[in-house]
């Protein structure tokens, strides 16, 4: 019985482990996707940037352009789903 | 206790004390003036990596005495197969972080050997009239 038990959970770990790939989280695509990915957004280089909209962190809705003129650095961090 | 299963203690046994000794073996050569690190991370992760490498020593001898003893080896076995599936589940969160992204689909890889080689030890380890037998 146990035996069994041990089974049917290694045997849906199992499962699981063949559907990551295919689930929302892991359908991020390879390596390769993704640096031609990067490779395309880098011909942006140079360009104006887009009219950004983030949100702050109280929930206020902040856009690039209210904070001109002022110097602005942009950070950008990963996140598991990136 | 078959074959199989002493073949099986055997090797998972050996491979983890490799393991280990290589874990340790590079916190002391991290301790060499002017050495460079073997391991990816700084004075912290060799400690730890040290410390998983005496655990995995640990682990692998007492996996091999099970292969020699047949009064040992049902809960080596059992012990054995909790400990390869809480480290297959480790890789396939593991997985899904970006942290690891560069190595790409490797951590389901090992995720799926260790849960094979957990099957393995549910089903090859020895039956308890079979253990008292040996007792």
């Amino acid at each position: 019985m146990t035996r069994w038990l041990a089974t049917t959970a290694i045997a849906l770990l199992f499962a699981l482990n063949a559907y990551m790939p295919h689930s929302a989280l892991g359908r991020r695509g390879n390596e390769r996707s993704v640096r031609a990915h990067v490779a395309a957004a880098a011909r942006l280089v140079g360009q104006p940037l887009p009219a950004l909209e983030f949100e702050d962190g109280s929930g206020r809705a902040v856009r690039l352009g209210d904070l001109l003129p002022r110097p602005i650095l942009l950070v950008f961090e990963r996140s598991v789903d990136w | 206790m078959s074959v199989a299963y002493r073949s099986l203690s055997g090797i998972v046994g050996f491979a983890l004390t490799a393991l280990g000794v290589l874990l340790f073996g590079s916190f002391l050569a991290y301790q060499r003036p002017g050495s460079e690190a073997p391991l990816p991370g700084g004075p912290h992760a060799h400690y730890f990596a040290a410390t998983a490498g005496c655990a995995l020593i640990a682990w692998g001898g007492a996996l091999a005495a099970g292969a020699i003893r047949g009064d040992l080896s049902r809960s080596l076995g059992t012990a054995s197969a909790f400990a390869l599936v809480l480290m297959a589940l480790m890789r396939m969160l593991a997985w899904f972080s970006g942290d690891y992204y560069v190595a790409g689909d490797l951590p389901r890889a090992e995720a799926a050997a260790f849960l094979l080689a957990a099957l393995g030890f549910v089903w090859l380890r020895p039956r308890n009239t079979e253990r008292k037998i040996w007792s």
